[in-house]
């Protein structure tokens, strides 16, 4: 009886608290579905919901009718996309093989493991300012290019850390077996390990994805115009022109959130792991 | 047979020689010359100038401060507060607890942009919180903009934003780490009658002290690179209150018509992040995180 009614206020208390908790983010959400007087309501729910910040936002640009100030969302979402997914690619394969070198030949040795770790922990301010210079000489400033040129300092340290973990499960054996049968490293690493490592190279993508998609301090030095600037660079640029809007802003926060959340909690088993760079299991 | 691993990490190396240490140089070089686009064809060379410029900046020193403060209130808050919710979450009394735990992913995977845009509203002179003081007979409170009163509630903000950020990924892992304390050793202790909160003090923590070291790390290191919030809230204001060393470098660099704004003193700050950041790096990787262990072993 005792330990019944302890479950139910721990269950209580722990609902509660999450709700409290997560009561911001929900607000945001009922926002974007209130029409254009209830904006400034500090009520958390529309008395009228309505889809039309929405579909403002997304296609038609405008607010309420009124066009010049809000452009369709659209265009910077495709932006969004096109770099997070070419990040991912890009650095989840050059990731991979990195790592592969370094566990299984000690490739550059401890130096090389530790410099990329440590490329993990600097403030992207710091370099971005030669980076404008290196990509207005070689022609990519402002172009989707450029920020994948870019980001991945930001991703290939992360997905190499994390393949190294992934690479660590992979039974030596098969591949020595298949050494010794006169395959080439590079077919061993194609064949056999990267096969094995499959789970581990489709999390680091995701990863690469998760964290490009949340850039935004490159993208606003390196991609000041709307032909390359990705979406979260546009909503942090719009706010900060139009503050209040907090209709068609909370519309597009949710549209820019929706797919990280549902990724995140897809894969949430290796979460801790990929944000630890698998040093936590 | 040579080698072949420095063919599979030549790639990468040339690439990121590329990203990083072509910048690295270019930054040192730039400490020691000026740069302004809106005045300048080109960087001139200045000697050691930015090097008087930056002893004499009260601005700089307070930038650094105004890091490490914001710093010292979010991380401490973030590890207590996750390691609570991560006992209450792993409690096997809490009905539902694995749907709780996918919702409070929620603002972990949130871009951070996202995060100010979504507090801002919050935060809003008429917004809701403003609106619950009222309602509840307290002052309402210009939250992101009081240059004189209660200059502390700029920094709580922002403090509040990381805080309601990160949280969540600490108590997943430390969740992670109270769920990987073997079945048998619990069992034990329950035999011997411990009850929960007496297993996690004496078990569970003395345990997970490598995971927790490894979080206060990474946090630790994150929090030097806070900037999207203030961008989207504070803007580094109201004055230079919230302008933290990051977004000082921004507005000095990147923002040509701030006060000292020049490439080449901004590289010199930029140095000096990096010095900071080298020194937490170097503990990480020499204290914690040995890599031969970790790596080959």
């Amino acid at each position: 009886m005792r330990a019944q009614v302890f479950t139910i206020l721990v269950t209580i208390f722990g609902w509660g608290f999450a709700l409290l908790y997560l009561l911001p983010f929900f607000w945001m959400v009922g926002t974007s579905f209130k029409p254009i007087g209830e904006w400034g309501l500090p009520t958390p729910l529309p008395a009228n919901p309505t889809s039309r910040n929405y579909i403002e936002v997304l296609v038609t640009g405008g607010i309420y009718g009124v066009r010049g100030h809000f452009p369709p969302i659209l265009r910077y979402l495709v932006n969004s996309v096109i770099i997070s997914s070419s990040v991912a690619a890009l650095t989840s394969i050059l990731g991979a093989v990195t790592a592969y070198g370094v566990l299984r030949y000690r490739a550059g040795g401890a130096f090389f493991a530790n410099w990329v770790l440590s490329l993990r922990m600097i403030p992207p301010v710091v370099i971005l300012s030669p980076l404008v210079v290196l990509t207005k000489t070689i022609g990519l400033y402002n172009t989707l290019g450029g920020l994948i040129f870019v980001y991945p300092i930001i991703t290939l340290p992360i997905v190499t850390w994390f393949m190294i973990g992934a690479f660590k499960s992979v039974p030596r054996e098969t591949e020595e077996a298949a050494l010794l049968d006169g395959c080439t490293p590079f077919q061993v690493f194609i064949r056999i390990a990267l096969p094995q490592a499959s789970i581990g190279l489709a999390t680091s993508a995701i990863f690469a994805f998760l964290f490009s998609w949340s850039e935004f301090l490159i993208p606003l030095l390196l991609a000041p115009s709307e032909t390359a600037m990705p979406l979260t660079a546009f909503a942090g640029y719009f706010s900060n022109q139009y503050g209040i809007l907090w209709g068609p802003l909370s519309a597009s926060a949710v549209i820019i959130s929706l797919p990280v959340i549902m990724i995140a909690i897809a894969i949430q088993r290796y979460l801790v792991r990929g944000l630890t760079l698998g040093f936590i299991k | 047979m040579k080698s072949p691993g420095l063919t599979f990490i030549l790639p990468a190396m040339v690439y990121l020689s590329v990203l990083v240490i072509y910048p690295t140089i270019y930054l040192y070089y730039m400490t020691f010359h000026t740069f302004n686009p809106l005045y300048d064809l080109a960087p001139r060379y200045a000697g050691l100038q930015n090097f008087f410029v930056i002893a004499q900046d009260a601005d700089a020193g307070y930038s650094i401060l105004a890091m490490l403060f914001l710093t010292s209130i979010t991380v401490p808050a973030q590890l207590a507060l996750g390691s609570l919710i991560a006992i209450l979450f792993t409690s096997p009394r809490l009905r539902g607890r694995l749907v709780l735990r996918s919702i409070m992913l929620i603002p972990l995977s949130i871009p951070a942009v996202i995060v100010g845009l979504n507090w801002k509203m919050i935060f809003f002179t008429y917004g809701p919180l403003n609106t619950f003081l009222t309602a509840v007979g307290l002052e309402p409170q210009p939250w992101l903009s009081a240059p004189f009163g209660n200059s502390f509630n700029t920094f709580f903000v922002l403090a509040v934003l990381d805080i309601w950020q990160w949280t969540p990924f600490v108590a997943l892992a430390v969740a992670a780490g109270i769920e990987s304390i073997p079945q048998q050793i619990q069992e034990a202790a329950a035999l011997d009658g411990a009850s929960r909160l007496q297993m996690i003090r004496h078990i569970v923590l003395p345990l997970s002290k490598t995971i927790i070291i490894i979080i206060l790390l990474f946090r630790l290191i994150d929090s030097l690179k806070i900037f999207d919030i203030i961008y989207m809230l504070t803007f580094g204001g109201p004055g230079n209150l919230t302008t933290t060393l990051p977004f000082y470098i921004y507005k000095v660099g990147f923002t040509l018509t701030a006060a000292k704004a020049d490439i080449g003193y901004a590289s010199l700050l930029s140095v000096v992040l990096l010095l900071i950041a080298t020194v937490l790096v170097l503990m990480v990787l020499t204290r914690v995180l040995n890599v031969r262990r970790v790596v080959w072993e």
